[in-house]
């Protein structure tokens, strides 16, 4: 039950910050990432690399850019939805718990493996 | 009255009412008030028409995937990479998306039903975020070296394999609701993958031991690397191999399905991330719409005719694949190839 609740909730609020970030996008000024030029790339069929350095941006943002640049509206988006995604971890460890407690050990750790690996996947560190 | 039961299924999780509203209101905003093509386009269509479209057709997609019991990955995706000229990475990394947020929205309905065996899923789970990790890191690393002939590979080898998903979808038949129970291997036993729960159609409990366990669990990295991959989630394949390898009732497979790849593609998705392959303006109407569809889609699942959907569905696997197919040979040969 901690594990769904956790997502679920977690998963509205990351589906809020991403439509606020959809507004700002397209109504603020002088964005160090244009709406316009971005999205206009995409339709062109550009590849990712090329869309990031036409916007003066080589190599592409990762996830400490958008932290960096919170009132960006493509920052807000992307810290949106990588709360979605990482809303997993905290129910994978929280559900470790749980498991421990009603003696299912072989499954906390489990659960404390797949954490972590999704820790390991969002640093970056083995790409 | 399916329409009035909808309208109180929204009203009794207010949470979905605001944000549809939410919803509704700013994309109505920015059609309204926002000078759209200010925002580039193609065509007749402006930026902001292109996402609230994108919106539109998730919410769909989400309804369709729900229904047929699979992930919106596996339409999306090919749909999208068949009939676009968006890159193949960013196609690729918000499919991923889409395949998970529908999973991630239901999780917490389908834990409170009983319908997703927690077991299950954090056994499926290591095997599918290492295929997954692995899939998404091979995607691209190819897409680095090989450039544009990595584009017209994926495309063929994507139509292919969605030719082999329609076709099982075509053939099988042989879902089985309530698998007997067998005699579980002693790994099985040892993990205690066991349980019972409250079947309301049948208006009792029902039993199910989990079998074949070590298989599966090769099976379940073989998923999470296409599913990184392609971007396709792997909901078409994780369900058959619970409910027919695993002996797992087909709705606990399901739900069990939806909660497993959302934990298993949470890992894939974030290489693409880290790399810039996911773009947020692009991603977002694709998250919103399988967020709202899928919920809405869940409620309706017991009133539309499933083989009507899944008829539909077989037909965009096939068009889909046809396309692919044909755009792949294109781009490697230089031939043109009109299909579709």
């Amino acid at each position: 039950m901690i594990y769904g609740q956790t997502i679920y909730w977690l998963t509205l609020l990351s589906s809020f910050l991403v439509l606020l970030g959809t507004v700002v996008s397209f109504i603020e000024k002088d964005s160090p990432i244009p709406t316009k030029q971005l999205l206009q790339s995409v339709i062109d069929g550009k590849n990712v690399d090329q869309i990031w350095q036409e916007l003066g941006l080589s190599p592409a943002p990762d996830i400490l850019f958008f932290l960096a640049n919170p009132s960006v509206g493509e920052s807000i988006t992307m810290i949106g939805i990588a709360i979605g995604v990482s809303s997993v971890v905290p129910a994978t460890f929280l559900s470790a718990y749980f498991l421990k407690k009603s003696r299912n050990p072989v499954f906390a750790i489990l659960a404390i493996l797949s954490g972590l690996l999704t820790c390991v996947a969002m640093t970056g560190i083995i790409l | 009255m399916q329409r009035l039961n909808t309208l109180k299924y929204i009203k009794n999780v207010p949470e979905l009412f605001v944000l549809i509203l939410a919803t509704s209101a700013c994309y109505l905003f920015l059609e309204t008030q926002i000078d759209g093509m200010a925002f580039g386009g193609q065509g007749s269509f402006s930026g902001v028409d292109i996402i609230v479209i994108s919106f539109l057709v998730s919410v769909i997609i989400a309804i369709v995937a729900v229904i047929a019991g699979v992930g919106g990955g596996v339409i999306f995706t090919p749909l999208l990479l068949a009939f676009t000229s968006f890159d193949t990475l960013l196609i690729r990394s918000t499919g991923l998306v889409v395949a998970m947020f529908s999973g991630l929205i239901s999780t917490g309905p389908l834990m409170r039903k009983g319908l997703a065996d927690i077991k299950i899923v954090l056994l499926g789970a290591l095997p599918i975020i290492i295929g997954g990790m692995s899939g998404s890191f091979t995607a691209i690393h190819l897409a680095r070296r090989l450039g544009e002939q990595s584009d017209g590979i994926i495309r063929l080898l994507l139509g292919l394999m969605l030719l082999f998903i329609a076709a099982v979808f075509v053939f099988k038949n042989s879902s089985s609701d309530y698998p007997a129970l067998k005699k579980s291997e002693s790994f099985s036993q040892f993990l205690k993958l066991r349980k019972t729960y409250w079947e309301s159609s049948l208006g009792s409990y029902v039993s199910y031991r989990a079998t074949n366990v070590k298989l599966s669990i090769f099976f379940f990295l073989v998923i999470g690397f296409t599913g990184g991959f392609f971007g396709l989630g792997g909901g078409w394949a994780a369900v058959p191999l619970m409910n027919l390898v695993m002996s797992i009732p087909i709705k606990v497979a399901t739900g069990t399905s939806g909660v497993l790849l959302a934990l298993g593609n949470a890992a894939a998705i974030w290489p693409y991330i880290n790399v810039g392959a996911l773009i947020g303006i692009v991603a977002a109407p694709w998250m919103l719409g399988q967020v709202i569809g899928g919920l809405i889609g869940a409620n309706l699942l017991t009133s539309l005719k499933a083989s009507a959907v899944r008829a539909l569905l077989i037909i965009i696997l096939f068009a889909s694949s046809l396309k692919l197919v044909a755009r792949g040979v294109e781009t490697l040969t230089g031939i043109e190839i009109p299909v579709l």
